[in-house]
C-alpha cells in the first residue's frame, strides 16, 4: 500500500463522514453567518460609515474562530469512538495521517469561505473587487494552509488532554498571530485599495514562510504528537 | 552445541518474544520486566486483576504504546525499531469496536482495506460479511448496529488483512450469550490460521481457548503454565496469586 492511497482513504473517510452528518459544517457556517450579522449591526452605528479598513480583521477573526469549532470536532470522534486506535494500528506513516487530516480541514474551511465571502462582500464591500479576486484567492489559500497545518497539529496534541476544548484555542491563537497579521493586512489592502501583487509581496512571503515552518514542524513532531 | 540449536529453533518458532518488558507512565511503573514467548499457532490467555498491566502489555505488542525498557518482537520484528511490519502482521480485537459509527459496514471495511493495502478488497469484504452474517446490513451505518453486530464487524476489521497474530482485549466483554456463541464460533473457524494473545477476566473462556496461561499481578508475571489445568484448580491458583482474587 502506498502513502498516497492511504492519504486518499483517510481524506475520503473524513469527507464522507462529515458530508453525511454535517455536524461540523453546519455549526461552522452558522457561526460565520451569525458573526457577520453581528459585525454588520455593531459597526454600522453611523449611516454611510466606511468599514473597508476593518474588513480584513473581521473576516479573518471570523474564520479563525469558526476553524476552532471545526478542529475540535475533527478529532473528537476519532478519540471518543476509539477509532484513533484503529487508525494507529494500520501500517501508515503518521505524517500521512497529518497531511490527510490537514487536507480534510482545508476542504471544510474552503467550503465555509465559499459561503461566507459572498455574504461578507454583500454586507461590507462597496467597491467591485472581482478584478482583485486572484490575489485574494492566493492570500486565502496561503493563510488557510497555515491555519489548517498548525491547527491540525495542535488539535492532535490537545485531543489527548482532558481539557482539549480549552487547550486548543490557548495554543493556536498566539501561534497563528503572524499568519493572521499577514492575511488581515493583505485582505484589507485588496478590499480597500485593490492592491497589486507588488504591494502584497512581503505579506505573501510571510504567509509562505509560516506555512513552510508549520509544515516542517508537523513533519518532525507528528509521530510524537499523535502517539501516547 | 545441541542446546544452542534447540534454543535457536525455539526462538525461530516464536511468533511473539518479550524480554524484560518495562513500561512507566510518569513515575508509575506499570510493567516491571515481563518476559514470555508465544509459539507460532499458540494461544496465550492472560489473566489478572484490574490495573495489573494486562492491557498495557497488549497495547505494547500492538505498537499502540512504546515500551520504556526491554525488547518486544512480534512476527520477527522489533515493535519499537520496526513497527510497520508488526502492524501488518497483527489484528487487534478489543471491546471497543474501533469502527466509525457514521459510516456503513462496507465503508468501514473499505477504509481499513485501503489502509492495509488489501488487494482483493471487494471479494474479501463480501466474504467476511457473509461469514459474519452481516451481508444484509452492509449498507447500514454502524450507529444502528447492536453491540453484538458491532463486535462481529470489529472481527472482520481485525482479520481483513489476513494477520498472522491476533491480539484480543476482553473480546467477550459486554456481549449477550448469543453474541458470545457467534464470537466463539468465529474464533473456532480461524483458530488454526493465527497466533493469539487474549487478555480476559473470564477464566472459563481463557482455559477453553488457551494453550498457555499467564497471570499478571502488579506488573509482574505471577504464574505461567501450559493450559492443562481444570477450572477449579486454576481458580485456586488465581486466588493464591492475586490479592483481589475474585474469579468468573
Amino acid at each position: 500500500m502506498s502513502g498516497w492511497s492511504q492519504f486518499k482513504a483517510i481524506l475520503r473517510k473524513d469527507l464522507i463522514r462529515e458530508l453525511r452528518t454535517r455536524d461540523m459544517l453546519v455549526s461552522m457556517i452558522l457561526f460565520v453567518l451569525l458573526a457577520m450579522i453581528i459585525f454588520h449591526y455593531a459597526f454600522t452605528v453611523k449611516e454611510g460609515a466606511d468599514l473597508t479598513y476593518f474588513t480584513g480583521g473581521m473576516l479573518w477573526v471570523t474564520f479563525i474562530f469558526a476553524m476552532l469549532l471545526g478542529l475540535n470536532r475533527s478529532f473528537a470522534q476519532e478519540k471518543d469512538e476509539h477509532c484513533l486506535d484503529g487508525l494507529l494500528l494500520c501500517p501508515v506513516d503518521r505524517v500521512t495521517i497529518f497531511f490527510a487530516k490537514t487536507a480534510g480541514n482545508l476542504v471544510f474551511l474552503l467550503i465555509i469561505q465559499a459561503v461566507a465571502v459572498p455574504v461578507f462582500a454583500l454586507f461590507f464591500i462597496e467597491r467591485n473587487f472581482l478584478g482583485d479576486l486572484l490575489p485574494f484567492l492566493i492570500v486565502l489559500a496561503l493563510a488557510d494552509l497555515g491555519i489548517c497545518a498548525l491547527g491540525t497539529l495542535l488539535a492532535t496534541i490537545s485531543m489527548n488532554t482532558r481539557s482539549r476544548d480549552l487547550l486548543l484555542p490557548i495554543l493556536l491563537l498566539p501561534l497563528i498571530v503572524p499568519v493572521l497579521i499577514a492575511a488581515t493586512g493583505a485582505t484589507t489592502l485588496i478590499f480597500a485599495e485593490g492592491a497589486s501583487f507588488g504591494s502584497l509581496v512581503a505579506r505573501l512571503l510571510l504567509l509562505l514562510g509560516f506555512d513552510a515552518v508549520f509544515l516542517v514542524a508537523a513533519w518532525g513532531t507528528y509521530d510524537f504528537a499523535i502517539g501516547e | 552445541m545441541s542446546d544452542e540449536h534447540d534454543r535457536q529453533d525455539g526462538a525461530a518458532s516464536l511468533e511473539i518474544e518479550v524480554e524484560g518488558l518495562r513500561k512507566t507512565f510518569g513515575r508509575r511503573e506499570v510493567l516491571k520486566g515481563l518476559s514470555f514467548g508465544v509459539p507460532r499457532g499458540g494461544f496465550l490467555s492472560i489473566f489478572g486483576p484490574n490495573g495489573a498491566g494486562k492491557t498495557t502489555t497488549l497495547r505494547v505488542l500492538a505498537t499502540l504504546l512504546t515500551s520504556s525498557g526491554g525488547s518486544v518482537k512480534v512476527a520477527g520484528h522489533d515493535v519499537r525499531e520496526d513497527p510497520m511490519p508488526v502492524r501488518k502482521a497483527i489484528g487487534f480485537i478489543s471491546h471497543n469496536a474501533m469502527l466509525y459509527p457514521d459510516l456503513t459496514a462496507q465503508e468501514n471495511l473499505r477504509f481499513y482495506a485501503d489502509m492495509y493495502g488489501v488487494e482483493d478488497r471487494e471479494a474479501r469484504i463480501t466474504e467476511l460479511l457473509e461469514r459474519l452474517e452481516l451481508s444484509a446490513r452492509r449498507y447500514d451505518v454502524v450507529r444502528t448496529y447492536s453491540k453484538g453486530m458491532r463486535q462481529r464487524l470489529a472481527i472482520a476489521r481485525a482479520v481483513l488483512h489476513r494477520p498472522r497474530v491476533l491480539l484480543l482485549d476482553e473480546p467477550h466483554s459486554g456481549l449477550d450469550p448469543r453474541a458470545v456463541d457467534i464470537l466463539d464460533g468465529l474464533l473456532t473457524e480461524i483458530r488454526d490460521e493465527h497466533t493469539f494473545v487474549m487478555v480476559t477476566h473470564n477464566i472459563a473462556k481463557g482455559l477453553e481457548w488457551g494453550t498457555d496461561l499467564m497471570i499478571i499481578e502488579g506488573g509482574r508475571i505471577a504464574y505461567e503454565h501450559a493450559a492443562d489445568v481444570d477450572h477449579e484448580s486454576f481458580s485456586a491458583v488465581y486466588r493464591e496469586h492475586v490479592h483481589d482474587g475474585s474469579v468468573l
